[in-house]
């Protein structure tokens, strides 16, 4: 008797809470309570801020080592690759030197934007996804740093995601590799358009839209096209990835393309926030 | 000390532990969901209601640093507080494993019931073929972290094992 006439109490309850539930998310749906909910979401971010910021300063070579267990032999051979390739990178880094000195001067001729001239803000990355489902990550730097919703986010080798969210002092970047994600990429060498999606952490990008008849090789480079992917829009020309597999299947209307990102978005410490918003 | 002043600071605990500890702590690409564990370690110290409030509460703040509608895990915890609670008061006389067992079959399933509500409201993205490797980490870390979340809310809502439906020693 008193155990069901708790449990009956308890039901009041959970209706109460479930319909409190919906309230909050078909408000935060609609966007009516958008201002409100933000203001309590922002609060929330900033004010537990310096307390993450402690467990993460003590619990990230924890963290470290504990990938770093499994994968020690790989990051010695890593280690050598790397130091051959920053030899090679650092002769093309000459050569490119005056390709964009010469891009600059000419886009200028013409009173046209370019990417490489906007304003940078360097932010450091203070929390991995916190979700199992979403690939955002964090940074120490927000709107007092002038952080915009919708600027892109990039790291010296390319492309990272862009900022979805922004509190005073921290602001939320979707990577590239989230699900949701869409950019709208043009292939370097033969100027073919499509939409790469992300698939989730680790995976490739998914590219769609691309034309049965385009010249895509494996290799080619995917840079932003400046066209609206989705819902995301990104400045043009910001490189994204290479080309890992181009296939045509007969009688599909468009190409399989992947492409893997060029930054190594699982493991990021800073990042640049180009200022722009497109 | 009466409960209302220790909850508070253990819900600030789960919170740093949620989004700052175990993201680092990674298997296969999967951190552990500490929110979710302290809602179904609540609601076997202490019942179907208090199960479902923790569930709310623990789902709004884990919901302040999603980009899913907010409200989306407040909604699924404290479905699954309730359910969990009203689980463990028919369950009496019960053995070390059976928390244990509840813990990760409450995780899995409200991990589940996150994806579906969110597939409702238009978050098709939640469901993936990452989806299996989510449920079974997930529910390996909630099995796992239980026992120490269990003493840790019996210390916290001042509930002696003598009067919790489980024995857990």
């Amino acid at each position: 008797m008193a155990l069901s006439r708790r449990n009956g109490r308890s039901r009041v309850t959970l209706l109460f809470l479930i319909l409190t539930s919906i309230t909050v998310l078909t408000l935060d749906f609609r966007g009516e309570g958008a201002g409100v909910i933000d203001r309590v979401r922002h609060t929330a971010t900033d004010a537990i801020a310096p307390v993450r910021d402690a467990a993460d300063s003590v619990f990230s070579p924890v963290g470290s080592a504990f990938s770093g267990i499994t994968g020690y032999d790989h990051l010695k051979d890593e280690n050598a690759k790397l130091k051959s390739r920053i030899a090679d990178l650092q002769g093309a880094q000459t050569q490119n030197e005056d390709a964009v000195r010469e891009l600059r001067e000419l886009l200028a001729l013409d009173h046209l934007d370019w990417v490489g001239n906007a304003k940078q803000v360097a932010a450091r990355v203070v929390s991995a996804p916190v979700s199992n489902f979403e690939q955002t990550i964090e940074l120490d730097k927000g709107s007092h740093d002038g952080i915009k919703v919708d600027m892109p986010v990039v790291t010296g080798a390319g492309l990272v995601g862009r900022v979805v969210d922004v509190s005073g002092s921290r602001s939320t970047v979707r990577l590239i590799t989230d699900p949701s994600a869409s950019v709208g990429v043009r292939m370097a060498r033969s100027s073919a358009t499509g939409i790469a999606t992300g698939d989730g952490a680790g995976r490739r990008l998914t590219v769609g839209f691309i034309d049965v008849n385009a010249d895509v090789r494996v290799g080619d480079l995917a840079v932003t096209s400046g066209l609206s992917g989705g819902s995301d829009i990104y400045p043009a020309s910001i490189p994204v990835g290479r080309v890992t597999r181009a296939d045509r299947q007969p009688g599909e209307l468009q190409q399989r393309v992947e492409v893997k990102p060029l930054a190594d978005v699982a493991h990021l410490r800073f990042v640049k926030v180009l200022q722009v918003t497109p | 000390m009466t409960p209302a002043v220790r909850v508070p600071p253990v819900l600030l605990l789960a919170v740093v532990l949620h989004t700052a500890v175990f993201p680092q702590l990674r298997l296969f690409g999967v951190a552990a969901d500490v929110m979710l564990l302290l809602t179904v370690a609540t609601a076997i110290v202490g019942g179907p209601e208090r199960g479902a409030l923790m569930g709310f509460a623990a789902g709004l703040l884990a919901d302040c640093f999603l980009q899913t509608p907010f409200g989306l895990s407040a909604l699924t915890y404290c479905m699954v507080g309730w359910f969990v609670g009203v689980f463990q008061t028919r369950v009496l006389h019960a053995v070390w494993w059976i928390p244990v067992l509840t813990a990760a079959a409450a995780t899995a399933a409200g991990t589940v019931l996150f994806v579906g509500l969110g597939a409702v409201v238009g978050q098709d993205q939640l469901v993936s073929s990452h989806l299996p490797a989510i449920l079974g980490v997930t529910a390996l870390w909630s099995a796992v972290l239980v026992t120490l979340m269990v003493r840790l809310l019996r210390w916290a809502m001042m509930v002696d094992s003598a009067r919790a439906g489980l024995v857990l020693r």
